[in-house]
């Protein structure tokens, strides 16, 4: 980072030496000097305090050498160039001097805000998931009691629904814990994907079996073509992200609304869309979706498009939720296409 | 038939829970409570099954799947939590059986179970003959129908299927098959399976993008369920 500052203060001055030898025969020496002056300006604005120094002292030998009779050396006849000189490293040294303060103001400032951000951040966490786990905490535990307690005077259709919605709630309960220590994982950018290559069928394939229960209430479509490129990914988080994608269509459309998951190839990407016909959302919803605890309160955290969006990311691609002409809403990703791997004889044989 | 399993769980509330849904189901149950003990009881009781967890205290659940390995092809089966991606898959290769992700039920789990100690009875059905809902597979003749028409399928289709139906119910991993298939010099090439499998979904199951019968398991294998 500061070498390139120096030499860029060696190419102002060669570039101002230049300008001004193209100058010298029509116009004052003032005039060259004020070319001078502007590059120490812009270096002050652009670069530190070194290689405005440096600029000044390099412009002033420049000057003196190219253009103070007698040219061609750096005798110095008359002491208004020593002016010069100081002029040049004063306007330097102030202007840089301001740029610095001004950057480091914004710089804290910066920090201020994410500190703020984090500490929202981590309120908000704390207050939905103390919400979200409560519920299912007060269920377990006076169903269990009531089985460990009272077991021999309930009836049988009464021990298994108690027991039914200690199940229920756990698996909820343990799905929001995965959620959240998920999300940890993806920001605190400790997790190493997983590459291999993988087929967005599959994936698709096996989530809809993993999801078959919750999305029960739903239909879905898959619409895939039949010539649909492999992509290199960590295959379980992006069979995660569109898990959530579907759950999250499913959670937020009346039942019975058809969900469709399509993909297509485009421009050395891959396009993934789960597209829901439901009532839709606002505009002003769809650009905040994605940020973590949109939700938050409205059944599940509003971890789950957080999540989606993080694996994405870490997959270099991009993630957007879009309104569906008549209504509805569309939420997609791309994964980046890769070179395909070749195949053994048989299948090219095909 | 009162199969004996052994239960390698550090956590007491977790054993009870297993203890009490298997022996209800009718079979003798061995706890050992870390890796230690397993190594140790499962010389000593001669166990049809292990179940084992792979967050053992003291040495790795793989460590002891090695260990049970070296002398007994039991069936084995790794409970595993779901932030232990890569110690799952490595304890398959390892030689484990199959695997269930915690939390479960305990049907998920019995029917693991089940699958198992079956597989370690009658471990020919390699050889046998599968039906998958319309579509029928005789490995041994190497013929396959689907809704009473011949289907042709690939030397390579059948090896595949073939190494699946070796282990009938339970997951098998990429390395496992590409070992298998294509042999020990394409152990990388996860890109052939997803190709191949493809290709006997759309020839034998009913609705290949949500498969029956040659069942993903993302990021780990494939699981070939096939009537009964």
């Amino acid at each position: 980072m500061r070498w390139p500052g120096y030499a860029w203060a060696a190419a102002a001055t060669l570039a101002c030496t230049l300008i001004g030898l193209g100058m010298s025969p029509r116009f004052d020496l003032v005039n060259v000097a004020m070319v001078y002056l502007l590059a120490v300006v812009v270096i002050a604005l652009r670069l530190g305090r070194g290689p405005v120094v440096a600029a000044s002292i390099l412009n002033v030998a420049a000057f003196n050498f190219f253009f103070v009779p007698p040219r061609g050396t750096f005798s110095v006849e008359e002491q208004q160039y020593l002016l010069t000189f100081a002029m040049m490293l004063a306007v330097g040294l102030v202007i840089s001097g301001l740029t610095e303060r001004v950057r480091a103001r914004a710089k804290a400032q910066a920090a201020l805000a994410i500190e703020a951000e984090t500490e929202r951040i981590r309120s908000a966490l704390l207050a939905s998931i103390s919400h979200d786990l409560r519920t299912p905490l007060a269920v377990i535990t006076g169903a269990s009691s009531s089985l460990a307690e009272r077991g021999e005077r309930l009836s049988v259709e009464e021990h298994r629904a108690l027991a039914q919605s200690i199940f229920h709630q756990s698996r909820e309960m343990s799905e929001l814990v995965t959620k959240v220590l998920q999300m940890t994982r993806l920001e605190s950018g400790t997790i190493a994907l997983e590459r291999d290559w993988d087929s967005l069928g599959e994936i698709a394939g096996s989530v809809l079996r993993r999801l078959r229960e919750r999305l029960a209430t739903h239909m879905v479509m898959v619409d895939l073509p039949d010539d649909l490129p492999l992509v290199r990914v960590d295959a379980s988080l992006i069979e995660q992200a569109l898990g959530n994608l579907l759950e999250n269509a499913a959670r937020h459309t009346p039942p019975r609304t058809l969900i469709r998951i399509r993909a297509q190839a485009r421009g050395g990407e891959l396009v993934v869309s789960v597209e829901d016909f439901g009532p839709g959302l606002p505009q002003s919803d769809l650009e905040r979706i994605f940020d973590k605890f949109h939700h938050a309160g409205a059944g599940g955290v509003g971890l789950g498009l957080a999540i989606c969006r993080a694996i994405v990311h870490l997959h270099h691609g991009r993630i957007w939720a879009e309104q569906l002409p008549g209504g509805g809403t569309a939420f997609r990703f791309t994964l980046p296409l890769e070179k395909q791997p070749s195949l053994p004889a048989e299948a090219l044989a095909r | 038939m009162n199969a004996t399993i052994l239960v390698v769980e550090d956590e007491p509330e977790i054993r009870q829970f297993l203890r009490s849904s298997l022996r209800a189901e009718g079979y003798r149950v061995v706890e050992s409570p870390n890796g230690q003990r397993a190594a140790v009881d499962a010389g000593m009781h001669k166990p049809d099954l292990a179940i084992v967890d792979l967050g053992l205290p003291d040495f790795d659940g793989v460590e002891v799947i090695r260990r049970i390995r070296e002398w007994s092809p039991m069936p084995i089966i790794v409970l595993s939590a779901r932030i232990q991606e890569r110690s799952k898959i490595d304890a398959l290769d390892t030689g484990a059986d199959d695997y269930i992700t915690k939390p479960f039920g305990v049907g998920e789990l019995l029917a693991r179970v089940r699958v198992a100690l079956r597989h370690s009875v009658r471990p020919d059905t390699g050889r046998g003959i599968l039906l998958l809902g319309s579509s029928f597979v005789d490995l041994e003749k190497r013929r396959a129908l689907r809704d009473g028409a011949e289907v042709h399928l690939t030397a390579i289709e059948f090896r595949l299927l073939a190494s699946l139906a070796k282990h009938l119910g339970m997951v098998v991993t990429h390395r496992q098959l590409l070992q298998e298939v294509w042999g020990p010099s394409h152990v990388e090439h996860t890109h052939y399976l997803r190709v191949y499998m493809k290709q006997l979904r759309e020839k034998l199951e009913p609705d290949p993008v949500r498969p029956r019968y040659l069942l993903t398991e993302t990021g780990v294998g494939y699981r070939l369920v096939a009537d009964d």
